[in-house]
C-alpha cells in the first residue's frame, strides 16, 4: 500500500526524498547512508518522492488502505 | 531531559508555502530579522506544491475590474469580503513580477508568448506556473535574502506577553526536541484545515495555526464551507482529482508531466448531464449520491471516463474562506502581534464558492506580502519579546504529556474514527440538523475523552497526537458553524434550510471560545455589498440548489 520500496541498490543517501516527504514517511538509515521508509501508514500518495528521486529508485503503489476500525486502539 | 533550543527573531514566520515565504522575504527586505517555520520542508511543504494556476488581473491584457469583481460577487454569492477580493486582484499582477524577478518560470503557448488561461464560465483569468518547482525557486530567494529557515519544526502554541503574542513553541517532527521562538511579531502561514482524508494530499493540513490563534483568544470564521474535490473511485487515494469538470492535470500513476488541465463533462448513471462548471456550485456528485444516482462520470472526449467519487479533501473550506478572523486587510488579527496570511487567514476574498482558478495561489502572494509589511511595520515599534517562565513551564509539560502516558489512545486510532464520522456525505456536505448534531456528541466525546488520553511512542507519533487534536478541533468548528447557519448558500448546503435566506444570512459566522466553550456569533456583510434585493431570487443566484 502506498509508498512500497526503496531500492538500496539504487539509492544513493542523498536525502531529497526526505525533504519531499511532508508526512514524515521516509527517514535517513544513518548508519547504512540510505533512505528507509519509516512510518508507510502516513503515506498520502503525493508522489513527490518519486518524482524527486534523482536515482528512481521509490516506488510508491496507487492503492492505499486503511486499517479495519476496531474497538480502540 | 528534552532537549530546548531558543531562539529569538523580529519575525516569525509559520509555514513555508506561498503565503510564508512571501511574508518572509518581503519582511527582510525591509531590513528586519525573520525567521521561518515549518513541519515540513520550506517550498515543498503545504497546498502550494499542488496548485499552479496563479490569476493575474492586468488592465493591459484586456481585463476589467469591474467584470471580475462581479463574477465573484456572483458565484462567491454575497458573502465575499469585497475589499478583500479587489485587493487579490490589484496586488496580484506586482506579486506576478516579484515571481518572475524570482525566477520562476511561466507556461508559454507555441509562439513563445506567456499561456493565459480562462475556463467556461469563469470571467477572471490566469497563468501557470512551473509545477512544483516554484516553491524551490521562491525558498532560493528566501534564503538568498537571509531568511532563516527551520524545516522538519512544527509549532503548536502562541507564546503570550502582557497580551500580546511573543512567539510560538513547538517540536521538532523527528527528535524529542523542544523549539521556542522569541519574537515581536509573528505571522501565521499555516494553511488550511482537514481531516486528513486519504482522497486528497491534505494530511498535513490540520488546522494548526487556526488551533493556536482560537485558543489564545482570536475569533475564527468561514468553517461552513467547504472545497469540493473529488478523486477517482477505482484509486480515491491518488491526487490531484481535481473537479468533476477537469480532467486532471496527472493521470495513474504518478505522471507529473507539464500541467494539461481539460474541462469535461459530467453525467450520473441515468445517463443525465450535469451542469458544468457555469451553473454549478461543485455539489453534483453529492447532490447525485443522496438521490441515489451516484456514481458519477466523467466523460472525456465523448468516452464514457472513469468514475468519481466526492468527499477527497474533506475538512477544507473554500480557499482563504476560512481561518483566523483578520481585522482589516493588511492580516493583522485581533490578537496584537499576530498576523494572518494565506489559508489560515480568512479574508473572505472567494465567499461561499471557489468562483474561480488560480486565486488560491495568488491569494496567498498577496496576503503573505501584506501580512509581512505589517509584521515589520508592528516589530519596529514592539519592545524585546520575553515570556514568563510559568507559562513555558505548562506549556512544555502540555506539548510533552503524550509521551508521559503508558497507555490511552493511538493518534492514528482516533484520527480514523473521527474521519468515518466526519467523511460520508450526508454529515459534511449534505447537512442537516439531526445528523450534526449526532456527529458533534462523537467529536466532544473524542475531544473530551480521547484527546486527552492521546499517547506517543515517538517524535513522529508526538506530531501525530497534537495534529489528531486540531482535527478534532476543526470538526467541532465545522458542526457548529454548519448548525448555527439556518440557510444554504454556495458550498454550505442544509436539508432543512434548502434556499438561500437573504438579508438574514447576508453575513459571517464567527466562533469564539467564551468561558472555555465555542460560542458562534453572526456577523453582518455590509449593506452596500448586498446583492439588489428587487431582483429575482434566481437573477440573484444563477447556481440552484436540486428543487429550486
Amino acid at each position: 500500500m502506498a509508498i512500497e520500496k526503496i531500492d538500496t541498490e539504487l539509492c544513493n543517501g542523498c536525502g531529497i526524498c526526505v525533504n519531499s516527504c511532508s508526512m514524515d514517511v521516509i527517514r535517513m538509515d544513518k548508519k547504512n547512508k540510505k533512505a528507509v521508509i519509516q512510518y508507510p501508514e502516513d503515506c498520502m500518495l503525493c508522489g513527490w518522492c518519486v518524482v524527486d528521486c534523482p536515482q528512481n529508485a521509490i516506488y510508491v503503489s496507487p492503492y492505499k488502505s486503511s486499517p479495519l476500525i476496531v474497538s480502540w486502539g | 531531559m528534552v532537549k530546548e533550543n531558543v531562539f529569538e527573531t523580529d519575525v516569525l514566520v509559520i509555514g513555508g508555502g506561498m503565503s510564508g515565504l512571501f511574508a518572509a522575504i518581503k519582511a527582510r527586505e525591509q531590513g528586519v530579522n525573520v525567521t521561518l517555520v515549518d513541519k515540513g520542508y520550506a517550498g515543498k511543504a503545504g497546498s502550494s506544491p499542488y496548485a499552479f494556476f496563479f490569476a493575474v488581473f492586468n488592465p493591459s491584457w484586456g481585463h476589467r475590474m469591474d467584470d471580475w469583481m462581479k463574477h465573484v460577487n456572483t458565484i462567491g454569492e454575497y458573502v465575499n469580503h469585497r475589499e478583500w477580493t479587489e485587493i487579490l486582484f490589484k496586488d496580484s499582477y506586482d506579486r506576478y513580477n516579484d515571481l518572475l524577478a524570482y525566477g520562476v518560470q511561466v507556461q508559454k503557448d507555441e509562439k513563445g508568448e506567456i499561456k493565459i488561461s480562462r475556463f467556461p464560465g469563469i470571467d477572471t483569468e490566469s497563468v501557470q506556473l512551473e509545477k512544483r518547482v516554484f516553491g524551490q525557486v521562491i525558498r532560493k530567494q528566501a534564503v538568498k535574502q537571509g531568511v532563516k529557515i527551520f524545516d522538519r519544526v512544527m509549532l503548536l502554541d502562541l507564546l503570550k506577553q502582557d497580551g500580546r503574542i511573543a512567539g510560538a513553541i513547538g517540536i521538532a517532527v523527528d527528535s524529542y526536541e523542544l523549539y521556542i521562538f522569541k519574537a515581536k511579531a509573528t505571522v501565521m502561514c499555516s494553511g488550511c484545515a482537514s481531516y486528513r482524508p486519504d482522497g486528497w494530499p491534505v494530511s498535513e493540513l490540520t488546522a494548526d495555526g487556526e488551533v493556536m490563534a482560537y485558543q489564545a483568544g482570536a475569533e475564527i470564521t468561514g468553517k461552513e464551507w467547504n472545497e469540493m474535490k473529488s478523486t477517482s473511485a477505482d484509486y480515491p487515494a491518488v491526487t490531484m482529482g481535481m473537479s468533476l469538470w477537469m480532467k486532471p492535470p496527472v493521470d495513474m500513476p504518478l505522471d507529473l508531466g507539464p500541467p494539461q488541465v481539460q474541462v469535461i463533462k459530467g453525467f450520473n448513471v441515468d445517463g443525465q448531464e450535469l451542469p458544468g462548471l457555469a451553473g454549478s456550485n461543485f455539489m453534483e456528485l453529492e447532490f447525485e449520491a443522496h438521490a441515489g444516482r451516484a456514481p458519477v462520470f466523467g466523460s472525456f472526449e465523448g468516452e464514457k471516463g472513469p468514475r468519481r467519487v466526492g468527499g477527497a479533501a474533506t475538512g477544507l473550506s473554500v480557499h482563504g474562506s476560512d481561518g483566523i478572523w483578520p481585522v482589516d486587510t493588511r492580516g493583522t488579527t485581533q490578537l496584537p502581534g499576530l498576523f494572518a496570511a494565506g489559508d489560515a487567514c480568512a479574508t473572505m476574498m472567494c465567499g461561499a464558492v471557489y468562483p474561480g482558478v488560480g486565486y488560491g495561489l495568488t491569494g496567498a502572494a498577496v496576503t503573505g506580502t501584506r501580512a509581512g509589511l505589517a509584521a515589520v511595520e508592528y516589530a519596529r515599534n514592539a519592545g524585546k519579546a520575553e515570556v514568563n517562565t510559568a507559562d513555558l513551564a505548562r506549556l512544555r509539560a502540555a506539548i510533552l504529556a503524550p509521551t508521559e502516558r503508558k497507555g490511552g489512545f493511538s493518534p492514528r486510532w482516533v484520527t480514523q474514527v473521527l474521519r468515518n464520522t466526519m467523511i460520508p456525505y450526508f454529515i459534511t456536505y449534505i447537512k442537516k440538523e439531526d445528523r450534526m448534531k449526532a456527529a458533534l456528541t462523537i467529536i466532544e466525546f473524542l475531544r473530551d475523552h480521547m484527546v486527552p488520553k492521546l499517547y506517543a511512542r515517538d517524535p513522529h507519533e508526538l506530531r501525530l497526537a497534537h495534529e489528531t487534536r486540531n482535527i478534532v478541533h476543526t470538526a467541532e468548528s465545522k458542526m457548529k458553524a454548519s448548525l448555527f447557519r439556518t440557510e444554504s448558500r454556495g458550498t454550505h448546503y442544509r436539508e432543512d434550510y434548502p434556499r438561500r435566506d437573504d438579508p438574514n444570512w447576508l453575513a459571517w459566522v464567527t466562533l469564539k471560545a467564551e468561558n472555555g466553550e465555542m460560542k458562534a456569533y453572526k456577523k453582518p456583510v455590509p449593506k452596500e455589498w448586498w446583492p439588489d434585493l428587487s431582483r429575482s431570487y434566481k437573477e440573484r443566484y444563477p447556481n440552484p440548489f436540486p428543487g429550486e
